[in-house]
């Protein structure tokens, strides 16, 4: 069986997905439930921008993370599960899924430190941030 | 609104609608990548499709192998029940899933909505008063990436499939109602194979298989050694010489004596390579001499002697035996006072190393080095020395310096 890899985006015009990664898992007051679609994570703010490194700070309910922003060093593919749309069923069960590459993915926001507590209270978010 | 925008994100629509479906992301993700300002900042949130959105997977792909990707150039290979591998034109990638204990949040392109009903957004004057929040959406939480990782192409199958069914001089496809059971055409061993096409066609040559109606076959090789002594005979009788021979001329010989065009010209293919710029043939001595050699050695076990004797007589005159030429080919072992030859081809082992090891040791528990390495030379590991594949998969023992080492089993 094979899976084709396919890319529909023009030549070297695969639009670019960005990453926000932080350490542990974001979760949300048990009030919220499984319902996260909408709900705000978090503020991302550029703390300081050189020509060498930009930094952030990624502000979540009562936590402050810092980090920055790295090139990857192997880019990702963003790849998608379709139904081929070749029309050519004759082959049995082989043109069934093709792989579409729908964008690239070159730099991430990393946060790898802990978190900083906030003594000032922000204004009131419904998140907080787990290690 | 909300609906038609799913239905976009979802694929669904006909191909040739990309920019739209595109623009359909709504994730911001240029607005996150180009926050670069001191000071400036934007909301991160959930995307009204938040979701865990299975169909979305991370390829870690090397710069050197992008363009092969995006050129439509790439395929996933493998059966349900095997790991699947990536294959470039050329290269087999395994496809290894890593996984991560961050939250990667993954943002998709696209114009970025403030989600947030611009209720308090305008003045008496109906002007607004603060730009909307520029916010960016989080699709899915990636719960890792798959990497690639260079590997050797897994052509065991490939014998395997072949083998099923040699063809036969004598064998008529016309009479047998399921005339195509086992064999496979090119297309057809792409689907089965886990290789690159250069590499399944590598393995291909390896074998000496042929295209016969349109399938992949090798030809048994009663039928190669009988179409081998026919030629040669031929030779003597028409006076070819056997580092000149003109296809065209042997291929109306041979097609007089029975044999289909196809199968000579294999045949020659086998055990000769194409004299540069002409229609001549040139027999490889030490292949025509391997030939009658494993024929030699059809029946099982023999005493060297005998194996001598047999081997010699079966070899055109012109030709001269070694040997050397069996490396690979055939083991030697002492009984008592005689030495008794048998084969063991290192075409029939498996291809990987810890299986070729295991059927190695399997055979005989110790080996010398000159005995092992004929059977262990062809082995490749993307970045392992086969002194490293020795160090991983034997142990060697050496009483003193001036003895030979010994491998055995780990």
């Amino acid at each position: 069986m094979q899976i084709k890899v396919k890319c529909n985006c023009g030549e070297g015009q695969c639009p670019e997905w960005a990453i926000v990664e932080l350490q542990g898992i974001v979760e949300s007051q048990p009030s919220i439930g499984n319902q996260l679609q909408g709900l705000e994570i978090g503020r991302l703010c550029c703390s300081s921008s050189s020509s060498s490194q930009v930094s952030y700070t990624f502000t979540v309910g009562y936590h402050e993370l810092s980090g920055s922003k790295m090139a990857l060093k192997k880019p990702l593919l963003v790849l998608k599960k379709k139904k081929a749309a070749d029309g050519d069923n004759s082959v049995l069960n082989s043109s069934e899924v093709e792989l579409q590459v729908i964008g690239v993915i070159r730099h991430k926001i990393l946060f790898k430190n802990r978190p900083k507590a906030l003594i000032s209270k922000p204004q009131v978010k419904d998140k907080k941030i787990a290690q | 609104m909300e609906r038609k925008r799913e239905k976009e994100i979802n694929g669904e629509d006909a191909a040739g609608e990309e920019e739209e479906e595109e623009e359909a992301w709504g994730g911001g993700a240029d607005s996150v990548l180009k926050l670069t300002a001191e000071g400036s900042s934007i909301s991160i949130r959930y995307h009204s499709l938040f979701g865990s959105h299975d169909d979305l997977l991370l390829l870690e792909v090397d710069d050197e192998l992008l363009p092969d990707v995006l050129h439509h150039r790439v395929v996933v290979r493998g059966q349900p029940d095997e790991e699947a591998v990536l294959c470039t034109p050329s290269a087999t990638y395994a496809m290894k899933f890593v996984g991560t204990s961050n939250s990667v949040f993954l943002i998709p392109p696209g114009k970025s909505t403030p989600l947030i009903a611009n209720d308090v957004m305008t003045d008496s004057n109906g002007n607004s008063i603060d730009t909307p929040d520029v916010v960016a959406s989080v699709f899915k939480v990636a719960p890792g990436n798959i990497e690639l990782v260079h590997a050797a192409p897994r052509l065991d199958k490939l014998n395997l499939l072949l083998t099923k069914r040699p063809y036969r001089l004598d064998e008529d496809l016309e009479d047998d109602l399921q005339y195509d059971r086992d064999l496979y055409t090119y297309k057809g061993l792409l689907e089965q194979i886990q290789a690159s096409e250069e590499e399944l066609r590598d393995g291909l040559k390896a074998l000496s298989a042929v295209e016969i109606d349109g399938f992949l076959r090798i030809v048994d090789s009663k039928s190669m050694n009988l179409v081998l002594k026919v030629i040669l005979n031929n030779s003597v009788l028409h006076e070819w010489p056997l580092n000149a021979l003109e296809e065209d001329n042997v291929a109306v010989v041979m097609e007089s004596d029975g044999f289909p065009q196809r199968i000579v010209l294999h045949c020659l293919e086998t055990f000769g390579s194409r004299v540069e710029g002409n229609n001549l043939w040139s027999l490889d001595e030490k292949k025509v001499c391997l030939q009658f050699a494993k024929e030699a050695l059809d029946g099982g076990k023999m005493k060297m002697e005998s194996f001598m004797e047999k081997w010699m007589r079966s070899i055109p005159s012109v030709m001269h035996a070694e040997l050397r030429m069996l490396e690979g080919e055939v083991l030697y072992e002492k009984i008592g006072v005689e030495t008794w030859v048998r084969a063991f081809s290192v075409a029939a082992l498996p291809s990987t190393p810890a299986e070729r090891f295991a059927a190695l040791f399997q055979e005989r528990p110790k080996w010398e080095w000159k005995d092992l390495e004929p059977y262990i030379r062809d082995l490749r590991v993307p970045g392992l020395s086969l002194e490293g594949l020795l160090i991983k998969h034997t142990r060697r023992t050496q009483p003193s310096a001036d003895v030979e080492p010994i491998f055995s089993a780990r």
